[in-house]
């Protein structure tokens, strides 16, 4: 079976703690919960969970969406993106299935990037080992004011800014989170297409702005 | 310490409905020494603990995210102190095949078609033909129409046996059309052209049989161009025709073909086929283990690659010559044409289409639910039931014929 991969890269450093990492935890918690009842999803869909603070962690593998256990995340120290991104790269290396004669591969991983400042490491070469390897859809969240949306803009075309990361913000961009899983995993199931863009992507709620 | 693990969430590992599940709970593991008191809330789900080898078991049958009660005994736990009680996770996921709704497509929509279909046709005192198709659970889940077709038929003067499956394009709007009037068509233009070039043809394959010459093949190739690559072409010639008087782009009509011929001989079978697209076609022997796949799937990693009767550049004259292939065996248990809503469960990858191992639990499968000793009248709607087999993430069309 073809999986669908969903890798959900989270920032945890300390000026997420609060409000922000609950809505959050939330947040993965009810796309979890709204995808198990998507039968698209639930059958192709694996997801893991990437954090970032003073380092960067896979706290979940990548796993079947009906196997998924939502991992204990905490908010603290600084925003190691860069090594959020060797880490994601390296993740795809060893989880994701490629085509061969032999094996039919895995679809090309959707990524969903969060954060809510800007990067305290080396992040080019993070960057630089990200390029290397071949994503599906990879949106980048901007959550507050904070974020440096440049920075963004050169991990991917598909820049998304949240005004504040409170709560009802929060949970409304992992609402529009899952509604994009579940559209990615139809277009594969129904036609065996990738989603292409954001254009192919549910449209954004008001609470969640596009970066152009 | 006690405080310190009562704030941590435990969970048990997710269940599935209608699926087994089996756990040892070992609460050592998570507080030494500790002793289960009682867990609730088990029975509600399906599931029961056995204190003695400490296993949850059964069946869940209540999808959910179900809280699940555990008291316990402390390490230092004595007579007369409380035991202690703590909240576990327990997700059971819904069975995914009752999340998938099967809505009847509109009879209203241009080209409707059945969403199932079979045939089965009885030959005396030779082999018989059956076929199935049926809607895939992803568009009966939105109530779209199945794109998948198929036909047989058996030339009772000629004893030619001709059979066709097609898929329609998931991302074509009329492929279902398309994928008909190729089936349709591909009937018609054989037996017009068996029927005039037969004996020429026929002849052939005879003096093929006994000298297997580079010169006799290609007289042979030459006639089954005239047939199977006329069928094909006419095909293709007649979804443009629909397209055009329909004002649609033919590209809307998009559609696989696989087509066979075949027929008995004293010295034994020919089988001829054409095949554009991916799914798949062999004659398989249980008995002497021979495989033989008559074409190459066109397949490939990126979407871009798959190939449709459809396309202009498959109905060029050395296109489908490339294309045709044929075959004279002793006999056969079975010569299968199938859509890729079967061969991708099946097979998986284009490499496995040609593994012998793969055929042989294909036709073990198909055997435990459909009964192909000769005359079966019901074969057809066997091989139809058979078609509901589950495989995760797999919910094409499915469509399977079959001479046997």
């Amino acid at each position: 079976m073809r999986r669908l991969p969903v890798y959900l890269v989270l920032d945890t450093s300390g000026s997420m703690s609060g409000e922000p990492i609950e809505a959050v935890k939330n947040g993965v918690q009810v796309l979890i919960s709204t995808l198990r009842q998507d039968p698209y999803a639930l059958e192709t869909a694996f997801l893991s969970v990437i954090t970032f603070d003073s380092s960067a962690k896979q706290m979940a593998p990548l796993t079947e969406l009906s196997m998924f256990q939502m991992p204990e995340i905490h908010a603290s120290g600084t925003t190691s993106l860069g090594e959020a991104l060797t880490l994601l790269a390296n993740k795809v290396d060893s989880e994701v299935t490629k085509t061969t004669a032999e094996v039919k591969g895995d679809w090309k991983p959707l990524v969903f990037l969060m954060t809510d400042g800007g990067p305290t490491d080396n992040w080019q070469k993070g960057l630089a080992e990200f390029k290397k390897r071949r994503f599906g859809l990879v949106v980048a969240c901007a959550a507050g004011q904070g974020a440096d949306t440049n920075v963004l803009k050169q991990i991917t075309e598909v820049v998304v800014q949240l005004d504040t990361a409170d709560s009802a913000t929060i949970k409304a961009f992992f609402k529009w989170v899952s509604a994009s899983v579940s559209t990615g995993s139809q277009k594969i199931e129904a036609g065996g297409v990738e989603v292409g863009g954001l254009s192919e992507l549910p449209p954004p709620p008001p609470e969640v702005n596009i970066v152009v | 310490m006690e405080a310190q693990i009562e704030n941590k969430r435990w969970n048990f590992p997710n269940g599935k409905v209608n699926q087994e599940y089996c756990y040892e709970f070992d609460i050592s593991k998570f507080m030494p020494e500790a002793v289960v008191e009682t867990i609730d809330g088990l029975e509600e789900v399906g599931l029961t603990f056995d204190p003695e080898t400490k296993q949850i078991a059964g069946t869940p049958n209540v999808p959910g995210e179900h809280k699940i009660k555990l008291t316990y005994k402390p390490k230092d736990w004595a007579e007369g102190k409380p035991v202690l009680e703590k909240e576990i996770g327990l997700i059971i996921n819904p069975d995914p095949r009752s999340l998938w709704n099967d809505i009847p497509t509109d009879e209203t929509i241009d080209y409707f078609k059945p969403d199932s279909d079979t045939r089965f046709i009885k030959v005396m005192s030779k082999k018989d033909m059956a076929a199935a198709s049926k809607r895939g659970r992803s568009h009966a889940h939105e109530g779209k129409a199945r794109d998948d077709d198929f036909s047989l038929h058996f030339d009772k003067e000629t004893g030619w046996y001709i059979m066709v499956v097609a898929d329609g394009a998931g991302s074509a709007k009329f492929s279902r059309e398309g994928s008909k009037i190729a089936c349709r068509t591909a009937i018609d233009v054989c037996k017009e052209q068996l029927l005039s070039l037969g004996d020429n043809f026929e002849r052939e394959i005879q003096l093929f049989d006994k000298e297997k010459s580079q010169e006799k093949r290609n007289d042979v190739g030459k006639i089954l161009y005239e047939i199977a690559g006329n069928a094909a072409f006419k095909a293709h010639k007649n979804i443009e025709k629909e397209a055009r008087q329909k004002g649609n782009p033919v590209k809307d009509y998009s559609t696989t073909f696989i087509l066979s011929i075949s027929k008995k001989f004293n010295y034994g079978w020919f089988v001829g086929a054409f095949w554009v697209g991916d799914g798949g076609i062999g004659i398989y022997d249980k008995d002497t283990q021979y495989l033989k796949i008559l074409g190459e799937p066109d397949g490939g990693e990126f979407a871009g690659q798959t190939r449709f009767l459809t396309m202009p550049e498959i109905i060029q004259p050395a296109e489908i010559y490339r294309r045709l292939r044929f075959d004279i065996v002793p006999d056969f248990t079975a010569l299968v044409l199938m859509t890729d809503g079967i061969t991708d469960p099946k097979f998986e990858t284009d490499a496995n289409l040609s593994r012998i191992e793969k055929w042989n639990d294909l036709w073990a499968d198909l055997c435990n639910e459909v009964d192909f000793t000769n005359d079966n009248e019901q074969v057809a709607d066997q091989l139809l039931k058979w078609l509901d087999f589950w495989s995760q993430g797999n919910h094409d069309d499915r469509t399977i014929a079959i001479l046997f």
